[in-house]
């Protein structure tokens, strides 16, 4: 029996003149409802108005351009030639009706575009937000927002179509087996040229070494993060390549500025530059992370171009010194005799970041800087629940649609959900209220660097590394590459030899 | 039939202190469903709205209350809405039941063609090579976790030979790794058990009188030693079942089996209380119905232990 007839279908072969590709992905999904899942647009069956491009910057994509006269009314066109899977075209009627549907179906999508009312006229679809909102073509980005023909689901019916649904992609959904897999054939009418492959196998699996395997057994070509500890064991195959890209992540120090100590800025200056970013990256990552120089990684048009703070412990002690800390008897930082002691939060579910918690702890004991670390189950609850802490390990996706007013909003504005401590600086707010009525892409990208800068003077947090994304591929497949921001999998151009 | 009566009591008796218990642990436990149902990690939430959902989902009401409503639900058949995917908790259980059975049945067949034949070379030739390797295989069977079994059943036979998919449930040979993996380890506890049993029936006066007879020794052993034995194999199996539903859980994570156990293992990441509830209280009838079944199949097995008035305990 060989492993194709066991499989009952072949990922390799293409004597039959097909092309085939085989992901698999980490996570699982249950259902294909556009609405609520990332996965049909991830595997290239729908798409959305606007996009991210490799640069991570926003451009067309079902929509050809879009403008705004108030910032609470914004008109979209629709890019014209474009048909669903079961032949019907792409109207701003279309678009409407798919937008209608989505705002019912996902609460979370409601509250991202905040849309008052629409009308759509040909291929022009006006939208009136209920208040102003700038983001919009950002939060368009989101899956959710997802184009999908609501003429088909009604004569599917819903939980039909929540299996197999209809949209404007490269590929449509051959079979779906919840949790397992999609079975996915190319649309032949595909309006951006028909995809180079015929078909693609969608697959998930949770378990990390099994994914390595199905890799190493040439039994899948894509394989999304694979375990760092055998990124070697892979790379040592001729026929397979490692993808490794910086993510749209950050793991960061949040400090507790509702603590006198931690008010003082030359206390966070000097932790700051206690943080050895480079090591993280080298030695707690193992290669597989950007060393940090603000909330978003530099590759965005928005990320900071300064330099990465290196580790310096002389300027450390200098600044707490200035802050009237001096060496005491142990050898240890004092004030009022008062030993300078940090409580460290930190927790396992990236493992990562209790090892940068050690790392932290060993370079400020050297200067003379206790730092004690508690490892807790649930950060989020610990930290709304106790105030007893000065430093956490944390981490979070910070631009996760290519727009940077989300992570100020959510993490350095108060009432923020990522914030728990209410963070506030005038300065910052300033600015973030000015970023979230202003819609023009220039200025906005101008506003979020002020912003960090901003962030960096002040030091809220201390950023650390940007965590990479390990792809597993085979050499077989190109025309290839994960994107950082893991939106766009399947696409018309990916190939194989 | 007393006995069946007494025992469902027991059942609703046995249902009720553990959905108590499951409750308040769930309770007790870290993590947040409402950030997770808000992807406060990708959305532009507020404190505000997260406070907004709190009490839409009735969090912020007494414990005592959140329990007495989920039961007063319960009570008319309703095991309530799943936060995430805002589907009936009935509906998630009964699509993924089928997929769990079958896995199920696939460690169950994998687990007597292994523990039977070993179970019955063993009792005919005690001390014997049959012997030895058959309590060699218990040793490693109970010593191996499952996942590192599973890894390495994919590694030889999906990565190494290529001869069966590592991945999803579809063909017959899919089924193959997951179920080996389920029933290995049980196979070994059994074939133990089995050969066990049959020593001690072996000993019986009877089974001396059927010798004495003249009775072929296989035949003794198959026909007479083996129905004495299989009792202590039918109780044991009853507990197992519970363990093969909720041990699945690795199997199925592993070979990516949607069956209860994955969605069990997604429920707890998402803390999807209503779900991890209903899954808890499945297995729980489960586990009680197949005990009772078992208690009634001893009278099948022996007659001398048949029930009569009242005299079941």
């Amino acid at each position: 029996m060989s492993r194709s007839d066991a499989a009952g279908q072949s990922n390799i072969n293409t004597k039959d003149g097909l092309k085939k590709v085989t992901v698999i992905r980490n996570f699982k999904s249950g259902s294909l409802d556009p609405h609520n899942s990332w996965e049909p647009l991830r595997a290239g069956v729908v798409e959305t108005l606007v996009r991210l491009n490799e640069d991570l910057e926003l451009v067309p994509w079902l929509a050809t351009n879009w403008e705004t006269s108030d910032d609470q009314t914004w008109v979209f066109t629709i890019r014209e030639g474009v048909t669903f899977q079961d032949g019907t075209k792409l109207d701003a009627a279309a678009v409407k009706a798919s937008f209608e549907r989505g705002l019912a179906a996902s609460d979370v999508l409601a509250r991202a575009l905040k849309i008052e009312s629409m009308e759509a006229s040909g291929q022009q679809l006006t939208i009136v937000t209920t208040e102003p909102h700038p983001a919009l073509p950002s939060e368009l980005v989101n899956p959710y927002a997802a184009v999908i023909s609501v003429e088909a689901e009604q004569k599917m019916g819903t939980t039909a179509f929540n299996h197999a649904p209809v949209g404007t992609g490269p590929f449509k959904v051959k079979q779906f087996t919840p949790n397992i897999e999609i079975q996915l054939e190319r649309y032949d009418g595909y309006w951006d040229g028909k995809a180079k492959v015929n078909e693609v196998l969608y697959q998930f699996n949770e378990d990390g070494n099994v994914r390595a395997l199905a890799l190493q057994a040439k039994e899948a070509d894509i394989v999304y993060q694979i375990p760092a500890e055998t990124v070697e064991a892979v790379q040592q195959d001729s026929q397979l390549r490692v993808e490794s890209v910086a993510g749209l992540r950050v793991h960061y120090l949040l400090y507790n500025q509702q603590k006198p100590l931690l008010q003082d800025i030359r206390v966070r200056k000097a932790i700051d530059l206690l943080l050895n970013r480079e090591s993280i990256a080298s030695d707690i990552m193992l290669g597989h992370a950007t060393p940090a120089n603000g909330p978003f990684n530099a590759r965005l048009p928005f990320g900071s171009k300064e330099a990465v703070q290196q580790l310096d412990p002389g300027e450390a002690k200098k600044l707490l010194m200035e802050a009237g800390y001096v060496p005491g008897e142990s050898g240890k930082l004092e004030k009022d005799g008062q030993p300078l002691t940090l409580q460290l939060i930190t927790y396992k579910g990236r493992p990562e970041l209790p090892l940068i918690a050690q790392l932290l702890q060993s370079d400020a004991a050297k200067i003379g800087v206790d730092i004690k670390i508690q490892t807790v189950e649930n950060v989020d609850t610990y930290l709304r629940e106790n105030k007893d802490w000065d430093l956490v390990t944390y981490s979070n996706l910070s631009a996760p649609r290519g727009d940077g007013g989300y992570f100020l909003n959510s993490a350095l504005m108060p009432g923020g959900s990522l914030n728990p401590i209410n963070l506030s600086s005038d300065k910052l707010s300033q600015l973030v209220i000015r970023l979230n009525a202003t819609s023009e892409i220039a200025q906005r990208i101008q506003l979020t660097r002020d912003a960090v800068d901003v962030i960096n003077q002040e030091v809220p947090h201390s950023y650390a590394v940007y965590p990479n994304l390990i792809v597993g591929v085979n050499n077989r497949v190109i025309n290839w590459k994960p994107g950082a921001e893991e939106y766009y999998i399947i696409t018309n151009q990916m190939d194989v030899k | 039939m007393k006995l069946v009566r007494k025992r469902l009591l027991q059942l609703v008796l046995v249902l009720f202190l553990l959905s108590l218990l499951t409750f308040t642990l769930m309770k007790l436990a870290p993590g947040d469903p409402v950030l997770l149902i808000l992807e406060a990690d990708e959305m532009s939430v507020t404190q505000a709205d997260e406070a907004k959902l709190r009490k839409e989902l009735g969090f912020d009401q007494p414990l005592l209350l959140q329990y007495g409503q989920w039961l007063q639900k319960l009570l008319q058949f309703d095991f309530g809405h799943s936060y995430i995917k805002g589907k009936p908790v009935w509906d998630e259980m009964i699509d993924r039941l089928p997929t769990t059975v079958q896995l199920t049945a696939g460690g169950l067949l994998v687990m007597v063609l292994i523990a039977a034949p070993l179970g019955l070379l063993a009792a005919k030739y005690p001390g014997r090579w049959p012997d030895q390797m058959s309590r060699l295989l218990a040793l490693i069977g109970a010593s191996i976790p499952s996942f590192w079994l599973g890894l390495l059943l994919i590694y030889a036979f999906a990565f190494k030979l290529q001869w069966v998919p590592t991945n999803g449930k579809g063909s017959f040979s899919h089924m193959i790794l997951p179920s080996v993996t389920l029933g290995f380890a049980m196979a070994a506890v059994y074939a133990r058990l089995l050969r066990a049993g049959l020593l001690e029936s072996l000993s019986q006066e009877y089974i001396r009188a059927a010798r004495a007879r003249g009775i072929a020794e296989w035949r003794i052993l198959l026909r007479h030693a083996l129905r004495a034995a299989l009792l202590p194999v039918v109780t044991i199996f009853g507990m197992s079942i519970g363990s093969l539903l909720t041990g699945s859980v690795v199997v199925e994570t592993l070979f990516s089996w949607p069956g209860l156990g994955s969605m069990a293992v997604e429920a707890i990441f998402q803390r999807d209380y209503p779900i991890i509830q209903g899954y808890v209280l499945l297995t729980g009838i489960f586990v009680v119905l197949v005990n009772l079944l078992v208690d009634l199949c001893y009278g099948l097995l022996d007659p001398r232990i048949r029930y009569g008035k009242g005299d079941w305990s």
